[in-house]
């Protein structure tokens, strides 16, 4: 794979065009070839993986890609990210974001919640998947050593969805309650429910989860400036 | 009864409004059975399905099982248990082709199996949707109105289990709730906790006081639906259930829970082959733990839509797989729980009735023994609909017609009605009508078949709106089934006692 003869211009769209076709050996050495070119990591996640994935998750949400296909894009953006990461941190770039995710204690169940996870690497977060069956202290141990910006709380069974305010008493009994953004999904999990549990934001599906996690990201951003 | 009895007996409920429920008739059906292979791609599909079971493997969550399934000759690594064809085989074949499930009332036992049909109602919403209340959490008081319709309707042949979650019910003692109200407003067979091994003891315990310990493990009294999380995996709870409800001789429904794309192959045959090997691992558990425990084959598949993600139902390819599953739960010798009035829609409105009803069509053409959601379901599960309730009892009932099949005898072949009527005259009016108009066709009471003008003077109603009513009617009289008081005590004894245990157990919430 050579990108060498590619104008400044051209390399971004075929960075956009190999994300849309979830192309992920090249999309790492294109992120590879624009850095050596000189471009800031913020530069590359901007003009290449940013602006591919904006299109990527616009024609998802307009039904002309699968689920499928966000999947393969979102694994290239995950590999060009972790190339641009490490700089990002260097540079003391404004993080994309960082989650922890997780189904609560009692429940096996995790389709949706590693769907939310996939899409949320496609939108350049880092996502710390916890898996299945997680009680408070693994979220707690999980929020220490990782510092997520957010964390995410699933449940598909009404019997184990409850569990999810254990989660956040013991946030609040660590005082971390503050340090973290909780949003909560899943099937039987509503608005109400999450507001009743004192969640921040309720994720009715992947998509909108994403775009909630952004909005946040964002506010934060302009409390901080 | 005579005539002119049984026409007194309609005019007072007529004038009293009284709801007495019509005695249960389950189907006996024995029109042809829909199968979409022949015996070399039925064969394909089991060596397949051995496959996956000797080289893939599925996991157990549960220590103990995973000893009793070692010891009984499967070989065990890590989580993950490995079967050959013959121990599969072998510990299958130990189940009954049916078996009877009592009911509080004798008449209501049902038969599970054979070409018995048994209609139940949904199962799981954490919601319920009504033309009045829009969509809002169930409560207990959902699920007890709920059991009151399954009691009323006479083509629904048994109470269910979850058939709302009583989400305003502490989760720890819920399932002691859903156990009395089935036992106290209802008489029909009813299904048993899984949510834990000590809930499945609860149910147990319940089910003995009611029908007597000796009794209920000569003939089970609890049903019990356990689910595959799949792809390829028992959870712990299910599995402490299935050892509990196995020992004490109870009815197990071991069912893979499929959405094709996501937790199975995108192709029906793969998505099949999974799930035959996923059901047989857990039959042949059951018969390890106690050989002959009743247990019927399950399949819960659908699809999703492969562009949004989202759950999809009534569509061809879970139609095609739901004739194969039980094309491959006959081949096996057992019972086939299967189908149901299907829908994503969130309201009872044409996508629903198009959906369930083609759900429902295979569901009696594969001759489905145990129809779990065949009234209420909308919304892939989340919600129970009250006005989808008595719409989709409507169609089982039309079902129960159908099932019938096609009289020869010398009174349907009617030649004295055609000798009666000459060419270009009527039949309304012969003695042979006489006869049988009353039950000549199906009547269905939530479809409109006036003319449009009488329609239009009656309030231009649409079915939703006629459901809703016929709703509010049923629930307005409805009046429980005796219960014997000493029994009732008992159960409200025993639910005292375990409130009060439970609650000095230690719980997350």
């Amino acid at each position: 794979m050579d990108f060498s003869d590619l104008s400044d211009e051209d390399l971004w769209l075929q960075m956009q065009d190999d994300l849309y076709d979830g192309l992920k050996d090249e999309i790492i050495e294109e992120t590879k070839e624009a850095l050596k070119r000189g471009y800031s990591a913020t530069d590359v996640l901007a003009n290449g993986l940013v602006a591919g994935m904006d299109i990527v998750g616009a024609d998802f949400r307009d039904g002309i890609l699968f689920v499928p296909e966000v999947l393969m894009a979102a694994n290239a953006m995950k590999a060009g990210m972790e190339i641009l990461r490490p700089l990002l941190v260097e540079t003391g770039a404004e993080r994309i974001g960082k989650m922890v995710i997780g189904t609560v204690k009692g429940d096996i169940h995790d389709i949706g919640k590693n769907l939310v996870a996939m899409m949320m690497e496609g939108a350049g977060f880092e996502v710390i998947n916890l898996g299945i069956n997680n009680d408070a202290e693994k979220f707690l141990n999980a929020i220490q050593e990782h510092q997520p910006d957010i964390i995410g709380m699933s449940a598909l069974l009404t019997t184990t969805m409850p569990y999810m305010k254990v989660v956040i008493q013991a946030l609040k009994d660590e005082e971390l309650r503050d340090d973290v953004y909780v949003m909560v999904g899943g099937a039987p999990v509503t608005e109400n429910f999450a507001q009743q549990i004192g969640a921040d934001a309720y994720g009715r599906d992947a998509a909108v989860a994403v775009e909630i996690a952004k909005a946040h990201m964002a506010s934060r951003r302009v409390a901080k400036a | 009864m005579t005539d002119a009895t049984e026409r007194r007996r309609e005019r007072r409920a007529r004038h009293t409004g009284a709801s007495t429920p019509a005695p249960i008739r389950q189907i006996t059906y024995d029109l042809p059975v829909y199968e979409l292979l022949n015996a070399e791609g039925e064969q394909r599909l089991h060596d397949a399905s051995m496959r996956i079971l000797a080289e893939f493997g599925i996991d157990f969550y549960d220590e103990e099982v995973r000893d009793i399934l070692r010891q009984h000759g499967a070989e065990v690594r890590g989580e993950t248990v490995f079967f050959d064809e013959e121990l599969i085989t072998k510990y299958i074949s130990m189940a009954p082709r049916q078996f009877t499930q009592l009911a509080r009332n004798p008449e209501h036992n049902v038969v599970i199996g054979g070409n018995q049909i048994v209609f139940a109602p949904v199962y799981g919403p954490p919601f319920v949707q009504s033309l009045e209340g829009g969509r809002r959490e169930a409560t207990l008081k959902d699920f007890q109105n709920f059991v009151k319709l399954a009691y009323l309707s006479p083509y629904i042949h048994h109470s269910g289990g979850t058939i709302v979650e009583p989400t305003d019910e502490p989760v720890s003692t819920r399932h002691l709730d859903m156990l009395y109200s089935h036992i106290k407003y209802s008489d029909k067979a009813f299904m048993g906790s899984v949510t834990s091994g000590p809930n499945a003891a609860d149910s147990v315990a319940m089910a003995e006081i009611v029908f007597g310990a000796d009794r209920i493990r000569e003939t089970p009294a609890l049903l019990s639906l356990i689910n595959v999380s799949s792809p390829r995996r028992y959870d712990d709870r299910m599995l402490s259930a299935i050892k509990v409800y196995a020992r004490a001789r109870q009815a197990l429904i071991i069912t893979p829970f499929i959405l094709a794309g996501a937790m199975s192959p995108t192709s029906i045959a793969g998505t099949l082959a999974q799930l035959n090997a996923e059901a047989l691992a857990g039959i042949a558990l059951c018969q390890m733990i106690e050989p002959g425990t009743p247990v019927v084959y399950g399949s819960f598949l659908s699809t999703i839509d492969l562009q949004s993600g989202s759950p999809t139902f009534g569509t061809p390819e879970s139609q095609i797989g739901l004739y194969l599953s039980a094309q491959m739960a006959r081949r096996y010798g057992l019972p086939f729980r299967g189908g149901g009035m299907f829908s994503s829609s969130k309201i009872p409105d044409a996508q629903a009735a198009y959906e369930s009803v083609m759900v429902m069509q295979p569901t009696m053409l594969a001759r489905t023994n145990f129809v779990l959601h065949a009234a209420g379901w909308l919304e892939n599960g989340l919600i129970a609909g009250y006005e989808k309730f008595v719409l989709d009892c409507e169609i089982l009932g039309m079902l129960h017609t159908w099932a019938k099949g096609v009289d020869l005898s010398d009174e349907a072949l009617a030649f004295d009605a055609v000798a009666e009527v000459p060419p270009g005259g009527h039949y309304l009016g012969t003695a042979h009508t006489m006869r049988h108009f009353r039950d000549a066709f199906y009547r269905a009471e939530l479809f409109d078949y006036h003319s449009d003008e009488q329609w239009r003077i009656n309030g231009a109603h649409d079915s939703y709106t006629r459901a809703a009513a016929k709703v509010k009617q049923l629930l307005d009289n409805y009046t429980p089934p005796a219960l014997d008081p000493a029994i009732d005590e008992a159960l409200v004894d025993f639910m005292t006692r375990r409130r009060a245990a439970i609650a000095l157990e230690p719980h997350d919430f």
